[in-house]
């Protein structure tokens, strides 16, 4: 797994982001078994008391759920995995938005631009 | 938890550690820094029973240390530790020989886990392979603590890996570790609790988390301001 982490947010959050992105993309599915706490800081290389903060934020938000003595599982509750897929939307498109505001670009030309863009593979 | 109350300690007239506190806890990750001179090694040792003090209290799991204690915690220094002449396996029969509490399953799992072969001698070892060698013998003895000096000194890249893997794997278990740097890099990730010491006294006592947190700080962010302020 290759992912690389900024010194300045919390790792444990930059992990639960790396959970939702992966739920996003459909790489992680509803139910789906996931690494205990210990492979994840392996895979990940970070601390496992961050591994296991970054679990315990995610039983909190809904995103896994652990029964005792069980692997902890992705939530099979689609409600929450559509909200997660929503929000990193929402913000891709919140900071896409932020960035050319400043240029003051017509909507319409943006949209055609986006649009065009969109559809060519590889971008 | 190991806890370091006001150590004090001085070469001659030189002032070498002035009223040191910290905490490490078991089952963390805790960091030693200093830029420069001297304190951490001699911490790790005054921790250790290996060099006298002034003044101050060490207490290890709330006691002062004795053979019992002496029992739950290991040192791991920065140069070679076995006879340049033996081969790693020799290293191996000789410690599982001299400590009581060494487990030779977990010694095996990091040879492989290191790439390293018993036939190798110490004498003809990289400094890398230096390192994972003491590392080895650390961890090989069962222990709740384990003091390295400098692990990541001075060792190529691939090596530093290597060794900052066994820190976030099931190797490490729930053991209580220090470790001391200079450099803190690329592990930036992998540590609970860093404390920053500079000529012999504690500047900064925090966790890596809670700083990321609370005040949106890297290491690298807190050590810029604490050493250049």
């Amino acid at each position: 797994m290759d992912l690389s982490f900024n010194n300045r947010d919390p790792v444990y959050l930059q992990v639960v982001r790396y959970f939702k992105e992966q739920i996003a993309i459909g790489d992680l599915t509803a139910g789906q078994e996931i690494s205990s706490r210990r492979e994840l800081a392996g895979l990940l290389k970070i601390n496992p008391n961050t591994a296991q903060k970054a679990y315990k934020e995610m039983e909190e938000q809904g995103l896994i759920t652990t029964e005792r003595n069980f692997p902890s599982r992705i939530t099979t509750d689609e409600k929450i995995l559509n909200a997660v897929r929503e929000e990193l939307i929402l913000e891709a498109v919140s900071s896409f938005i932020a960035s050319v505001r400043p240029i003051k670009v017509p909507l319409d030309e943006l949209i055609k631009m986006v649009s065009e863009k969109y559809s060519q593979p590889g971008e | 938890m190991i806890e370091v109350k006001n150590l004090t300690k001085k070469f001659g007239r030189r002032r070498v550690l002035e009223n040191v506190s910290f905490t490490a806890e078991k089952g963390q990750i805790t960091c030693l820094i200093g830029i420069n001179g001297v304190g951490k090694t001699t911490t790790l040792k005054a921790i250790m029973g290996l060099t006298p003090y002034k003044s101050g209290t060490i207490l290890i799991d709330n006691e002062p240390i004795s053979k019992q204690v002496y029992e739950k915690i290991t040192f791991i220094p920065d140069a070679a530790i076995m006879p340049p002449s033996m081969t790693i396996g020799e290293a191996l029969v000789f410690m599982q020989d001299f400590y009581s509490n060494w487990n030779n399953e977990r010694a095996l799992e990091l040879l492989k886990f290191f790439n390293l072969k018993e036939e190798f001698r110490i004498a003809e070892l990289s400094k890398g392979n230096t390192a994972k060698v003491n590392l080895l013998m650390g961890l090989a003895i069962d222990v709740d603590y384990i003091l390295m000096d400098e692990p990541f000194s001075g060792i190529d890249i691939f090596s530093r890996e290597q060794i900052a893997n066994v820190f976030t794997s099931h190797l490490i278990e729930d053991r209580g570790v220090i470790i001391t740097t200079h450099e803190i890099n690329d592990i930036e990730h992998l540590i609970d609790k860093v404390i920053l010491l500079d000529n012999g006294s504690v500047l900064k006592e925090f966790y890596t988390e809670e700083m990321r947190s609370q005040e949106g700080k890297s290491v690298i962010d807190v050590m810029r301001e604490v050493y250049r302020a």
